[in-house]
């Protein structure tokens, strides 16, 4: 991905054209980011200051913060989105990079036929799966243990196990790990398993956090089928509180743009840490979400 | 006794070989197992359960069988709906009857003409009557979604490519910084939609002292109610009474637009910067030694290596607003009297508010339909286009 970064080869005087480029990349940058400045200098507002007509307060109110975590629940929601997220990306990182590697390289019966199936399950839209999954975390299509999974980790976590995407990522990665390491593997009489962990994983890092990265965006920024399977506070992720909280909280827009900069950092963090295999990433696999 | 040992042996190596195998069948199916449960019960299953849903009366629980009623709810008559697909497979005859008339340079163009003129009007006159008789007698709610959601496709996707694509090919100009421009750039795609949609909310509100009013009033004009005003965006800036489909967007739907073109560009512009790090440079300088401006280069050799790029963007840009959810059911205010419900929306009121879960069901397959028709003639339209190297 050098090509990504490496300018072009001709470099000019600065004229200007130069500074017109300048001019127009720094507007986009501002667009680009007004709206977070807005939010950040919106929630250190007092109540009366985000109707009045300024763009910074004048004393920041750090306290819009403490009761935004404590009164609001964004710390309840805060640790709900870790917990839901963090079963979410284990589970489908240990799902994906077995089935993975099957697919790439244990032949069994059936192999491609199934693969063919998976891949053209993606094309569907998740408002068509959408009720029937409804139902069946319901416990109206079979009888679950427990009667409905309705607030549950689970309802929440394991629909997001099964990644098509995912998987043939980390496939299109494992097909290119040579051969001659599995024959190698096999003579010292490691079965597939060992090979997978011992020699397989170390090499794929990149992919593997590129999974990371994706399934964790996914899953913090889901909204939909939470807001679906969450009637209650128990589990509710920040993406669905922040939203009940526009819907019940009324116009307190301060404590409601701390709850966004509370949803948003955690991104951002997983951003500014990962940044170049993050952009590198969705530039060659093309994700869309 | 040594002379049985040979036979004995190839049938030994044929007995290990195929419990090798089996083993090896086994781990794999072991392996995949996992994924292949999850998806079975929560994307394989649901597909056809949803297609068995949607011939039935389900509010909640499930009632009668109605076959197709579902269906000719929402969209009304079937023989409205024949004659609106009709229109459209004319509109594809005139489009292909045009590009074969121009290929071939007999003298028949004259007559290509005549003949793509009349499949223009009669595609035009079944397209027309069809939505008016589907109107009459399907769901409004659900056909009324369908303009509203390809105002908002065709608001959103042409501004978010031209605009990233301006602002790649600016970057790949050896650009001091250009990895921070990029990174910044990105943000906004990576930002969570709700909490993203949330400060769009404070800043397309009608207050007088909301962001998108004080830049109004900045350059002189008069503020707006935006995610408040139902009425269409020409008639509001433009002072025109034009009514129905004609008018266009609603003034609410254009502050989602923007959210759209915002949140996307970014990403387009990695995109881009990728196809464009993939043109080879002895080109360009092959254009310049033959004196080719800038602006030559870009449109005789930019333009068309960068068209698989394009049309792939294009592709899933418009597939995405038209599963789009999140910030639209963020965004909408009540206020705005419907005018932002894409489909997408109309199908979770259905389902949601409604309660009506075979309906809505049907409801989201018509959609589904729908996507895959845009993506065969996308496809078929401007992938013949593309040019790939």
């Amino acid at each position: 991905m050098a090509s990504l970064t490496k300018p072009a080869p001709r470099s000019r005087p600065i004229d200007g054209g130069r500074i017109l480029i300048y001019v127009i990349l720094l507007s986009g940058v501002i667009l680009a980011i007004v709206p977070f400045f807005w939010m950040v200098s919106t929630s250190l507002m007092t109540l009366g200051e985000t109707i009045n007509k300024q763009w910074l307060p004048k004393v920041p109110q750090f306290s819009n913060y403490s009761e935004a975590w404590t009164e609001a629940k964004f710390a309840k929601y805060f640790f709900n989105s870790v917990i839901i997220t963090a079963v979410t990306v284990a589970g489908q990182l240990t799902v994906s990079i077995l089935a993975g590697y099957a697919f790439a390289r244990i032949k069994f019966f059936g192999r491609s036929f199934i693969f063919t199936i998976l891949l053209s399950s993606m094309m569907i839209p998740e408002s068509v799966i959408m009720i029937p999954n409804f139902l069946l975390i319901r416990g109206q299509i079979i009888p679950l243990p427990g009667g409905t999974w309705l607030n549950t980790l689970q309802a929440l976590t394991i629909p997001f196990w099964g990644s098509v995407f995912s998987i043939f990522l980390l496939r299109q990665f494992f097909i290119t790990v040579p051969s001659e390491l599995w024959d190698a593997a096999r003579l010292d009489g490691a079965g597939h398993l060992r090979f997978l962990l011992r020699v397989v994983l170390p090499i794929s890092k990149a992919p593997i956090v590129t999974v990371f990265i994706f399934s964790f965006i996914g899953s913090w920024n889901a909204f939909l089928w939470p807001l679906l399977v969450t009637t209650r506070d128990v589990w509710r992720p920040l993406s669905v509180g922040l939203w009940s909280f526009v819907t019940e909280a009324g116009p307190e827009t301060q404590l409601l743009m701390a709850g966004a900069v509370i949803t948003i950092v955690p991104i951002l963090i997983l951003y500014f840490l990962t940044q170049k295999q993050f952009t590198e990433g969705i530039a060659t696999t093309g994700l869309k979400g | 006794m040594t002379t049985s040992t040979p036979p004995v042996k190839p049938a030994y190596r044929k007995r290990r070989w195929r419990w090798m195998d089996v083993q090896e069948q086994l781990t794999g199916f072991l392996f995949v197992a996992p994924a292949m449960i999850v998806i079975s019960v929560f994307g394989l299953f649901p597909i056809f359960y949803a297609l068995y849903m949607s011939s039935f009366k389900w509010r909640v629980r499930k009632g009668s069988f109605i076959r197709f009623g579902n269906y000719e709810k929402a969209m009304g008559d079937w023989r409205a709906v024949a004659l609106f697909i009709f229109g459209f497979l004319l509109l594809a005859l005139a489009y292909w009857v045009w590009t074969k008339a121009l290929r071939s340079r007999h003298d028949g163009k004259l007559l290509a003409g005549i003949m793509t003129a009349l499949a223009l009007m009669g595609a035009g006159w079944g397209i027309m009557t069809g939505w008016q008789q589907m109107l009459a007698s399907g769901d409004d709610n659900f056909l009324n979604a369908l303009p509203i959601t390809v105002f908002y496709a065709l608001g959103t996707v042409p501004a978010e490519i031209g605009i990233a694509l301006v602002l790649a090919y600016l970057l790949y100009q050896k650009i001091r910084g250009q990895e921070l421009f990029r990174m910044i750039y990105f943000l906004p795609y990576i930002t969570p939609a709700v909490a993203a949609a949330v400060v769009f909310r404070t800043i397309f509100n009608p207050r007088k002292t909301s962001l998108a009013n004080q830049f109004l009033s900045w350059i002189g004009l008069e503020t707006q109610r935006w995610l408040f005003e139902p009425k269409p965006f020409l008639n509001v800036m433009f002072g025109t009474h034009l009514e129905g489909l004609k008018a266009g967007p609603s003034m609410a739907l254009v502050a989602v637009i923007f959210f759209g073109v915002w949140t996307y560009v970014g990403y387009n512009t990695v995109i881009f910067l990728a196809g464009l790090g993939s043109i080879p440079h002895d080109l360009y300088e092959a254009a310049e030694i033959d004196g080719a401006d800038r602006w030559q280069s870009f449109r005789n050799i930019t333009l068309p290596l960068l068209s698989p790029v394009t049309f792939y963007l294009a592709l899933i840009a418009f597939i995405g607003t038209f599963k789009a959810f999140n910030h639209l059911y963020v965004m909408r205010s009540p206020a705005a009297l419907g005018t932002v419900d894409t489909t997408s929306l109309v199908i979770f009121d259905t389902f949601y508010k409604a309660n009506q879960f075979g309906y809505a069901t049907a409801q989201a397959i018509i959609l589904f339909l729908i996507i895959l028709a845009l993506t065969l003639v996308q496809s078929k339209v401007f992938g013949e286009k593309v040019f790939y190297g």
